[in-house]
């Protein structure tokens, strides 16, 4: 997966550039609008993304350069701003995603890959499977070893969500807007609570852990954890 | 002040002294013109005086003998007040008697031409003033005599001229007065306005509770001295807020930060494994989120303040969102043993969103201050077109003092509490705001056993 990646601010660049590279994703970082366009025109992109404040060309005026070039890769957009016109705008010129600054790097990780997923949705698997645990999506019924595990409706949803992602590093912001459609950051430990929990059930007595906590992170799901 | 307004003590002046002038000039006209009223009105008592005592010695006229005495007669009585001039015609125009200097207009001497109304004229320099009459002799047969008197009016002129002169020159005189004593009293007047001036330029951003006297100041003026201070109070209370929002904003910056530099640095003082950077990193990421995320509460306050928060109106389902809120908390108050409940109903119009967040804020603030078992209910009552949704938490009462400012940014009603088992202290402030923006009022008040918050909305 290529992604094009337009951050004047050095350090910023730099750093998505790095945490991209190391999500293996091929990047591409331009440090101006112009250079910005000219690599999305010419390179063959997955995702491209802009931060709004550029110099020469800002975020805008290089997303609508690429529309009109016929470039039809989504878009997220990083802003400073976090104004409801900045929003609509974006959204009008054909942007797909946007985060306002200072965002999670593993909330920028999982919205890229949504946002790839997005276009290339196969079919979905009826069950989903890591080591020996099993969700069967039809039957809304999880087992481990082949011993049937009690879940809440919330539950089921944080392990489809966790299972379906597996590998990745979920924020916990994207859990709660997920899982309960909560937008807003908030500072409560919900979504700690409810990740135990969960772990509480498919973890404790089985061997691999399933569920780790990344410190500072989020939670991720992994059948080979380290 | 620019050149091109006139100042008010000029501009007061320059009347006073135009509205004197005037006074004085229509004064002085009318003066002028009754004292030469009055010198006609003398002039005439002298006139008819003469022409009667003419008419008196006509009268006497019977026979040829009379009329050659009649010059002499004429003279003998008319003649020896200075500067008095007569003439008598005979009928055929012949003069009977004349004074040498009688020199009267032609239209006096003639018969139809006699008026007892004075004329005035020039005659070799000196004006002179005159009436005639015809006057019927004791001889029936003949025509009445035309008889001329006139007096010289040089003396009254030269009154007149003076009295005109001193009065132009007093009217001068008093319109500068009047204009400079003008000018006075309006400095005088105009003194408290100085003394405002000087009571506002004092005024600074370090002495905002500079109050101007309203002792010392004119009733006209006490309520613009009245309306300036209650501006300066309300600048005053905002500064304040602003104050005390900066320096709490830089000490809740502190914390963490000094936090994140004594970790960062601890760790480089040596090599250490890689699990401790690690940990290390990791710790650091926590604080900086939390940091991200009081930069975003302080943004959407500080949006919300500048009137930049415009929530959409759709209807929103209170008892639905507070059931989706349960089911978000339902882990943690579970954990803690809480029994969570929601009686009753209501829709407002809204932005779901906001809505969310704000009663989502209300509700884990209920969930972190009941204790162990405790219970928190939620009640949406609906009366009268306005929704009321209460929160209320059993567990300590909140101290009067405390709840006035509950609602304050960073306020926290015990100051020692650990910060990380707390939010930022901004989301009651930020609850408050999204209320607010809706038009609606959110309040907080100690109830038996708890707190209850309750919110208004239309």
């Amino acid at each position: 997966m290529k992604l094009l990646v337009v951050e004047d601010e050095q350090k910023t660049g730099d750093y998505l550039k790095q945490g991209l590279v190391e999500a293996g994703f091929v990047v591409d970082l331009a440090r101006d609008g112009v250079d910005g366009l000219h690599l999305g025109e010419t390179g063959d992109y997955d995702l491209a993304i802009l931060d709004v404040m550029l110099p020469k060309l800002d975020g805008w005026q290089v997303l609508a350069g690429l529309r009109r070039a016929g470039c039809q890769m989504p878009v997220l957009f990083l802003t400073a701003r976090d104004q409801v016109e900045d929003r609509v705008k974006g959204l009008e010129l054909g942007a797909d995603d946007y985060l306002v600054k200072p965002f999670a790097f593993a909330e920028l990780l999982a919205r890229v890959r949504t946002l790839l997923r997005r276009g290339s949705r196969n079919q979905e698997p009826q069950v989903v499977r890591a080591a020996d645990l099993e969700l069967d999506l039809l039957r809304r019924r999880v087992s481990r070893g082949g011993r049937h595990i009690d879940l809440t409706a919330k539950e089921f949803a944080l392990l489809e969500l966790l299972l379906r992602r597996q590998g990745e590093v979920l924020p916990r912001s994207l859990i709660a807007s997920q899982i309960w459609d909560m937008n807003f950051d908030s500072d409560t430990n919900v979504i700690e609570v409810a990740v135990r929990r969960l772990r509480a059930k498919i973890d404790d007595g089985f061997e691999p852990k399933l569920i780790r906590t990344v410190r500072g992170m989020g939670y991720v799901l992994e059948a080979d954890a380290a | 002040m620019s050149r091109r307004r006139a100042s008010i003590t000029t501009r007061l002046t320059l009347l006073f002294a135009a509205v004197a002038t005037a006074v004085l000039l229509a004064l002085g006209l009318l003066i002028g013109n009754a004292v030469e009223q009055h010198f006609v009105e003398q002039d005439m008592e002298v006139l008819s005086g003469k022409t009667d005592l003419a008419a008196h010695l006509l009268e006497q006229v019977r026979s040829p003998a009379d009329w050659a005495t009649l010059p002499r007669q004429l003279d003998d009585s008319l003649v020896g007040h200075h500067g008095l001039a007569v003439v008598v015609l005979h009928p055929d125009g012949s003069r009977v008697f004349a004074t040498p200097n009688a020199a009267f207009p032609d239209a006096l001497l003639k018969p139809a031409g006699a008026s007892s109304k004075p004329q005035s004229w020039a005659q070799a320099g000196q004006p002179w003033r005159g009436i005639s009459t015809l006057l019927p002799t004791g001889n029936r047969e003949l025509s009445p005599m035309l008889v001329a008197v006139a007096v010289d009016i040089s003396h009254h002129e030269h009154f007149m001229s003076s009295f005109r002169q001193t009065l132009w020159l007093f009217v001068a005189l008093a319109a500068v007065l009047v204009g400079f004593l003008g000018w006075i009293a309006v400095r005088r007047g105009l003194a408290p306005l100085q003394a405002m001036r000087r009571g506002a330029a004092g005024v600074t951003a370090n002495r905002l509770d500079t109050r101007l006297s309203l002792d010392a100041v004119p009733v006209e003026l006490a309520e613009l001295a009245e309306t300036l201070n209650q501006m300066l109070a309300r600048l005053e209370d905002s500064f304040q807020r602003l104050k005390d929002f900066s320096s709490d904003l830089a000490h809740e910056l502190r914390t963490p930060i000094s936090n994140l530099m004594t970790e960062t640095q601890v760790a480089l003082t040596r090599a250490r494994s890689a699990d401790e950077y690690r940990e290390v990193l990791a710790s650091n990421a926590e604080e900086y989120e939390r940091l991200a995320r009081m930069i975003g509460d302080m943004l959407f306050l500080a949006q919300a303040d500048n009137g930049l928060v415009v929530p959409r109106r759709e209807p929103v389902d209170l008892a639905a969102q507070v059931r989706e809120l349960f089911d978000f908390f339902d882990a943690l108050a579970e954990e803690k043993g809480l029994h969570l409940a929601l009686t009753g109903s209501g829709q407002v119009s809204g932005d779901t969103l906001m809505l969310r967040r704000a009663l989502a804020n209300l509700i884990s603030n209920a969930i972190r201050h009941t204790p162990k078992g405790g219970s928190i209910q939620v009640r949406i009552e609906t009366s009268g077109g306005e929704t009321k949704l209460a929160v209320e938490n059993s567990g300590e009462t909140i101290p009067a003092q405390h709840l006035a400012r509950i609602f304050d940014r960073f306020y926290r009603a015990d100051p020692s509490r650990h910060r990380s088992d707390e939010g930022a202290g901004l989301g009651l402030a930020i609850t408050r705001s999204i209320i607010r923006a809706h038009g609606g009022e959110i309040g907080v008040r100690s109830v038996t056993g708890g707190v209850c918050f309750e919110l208004r909305m239309a």
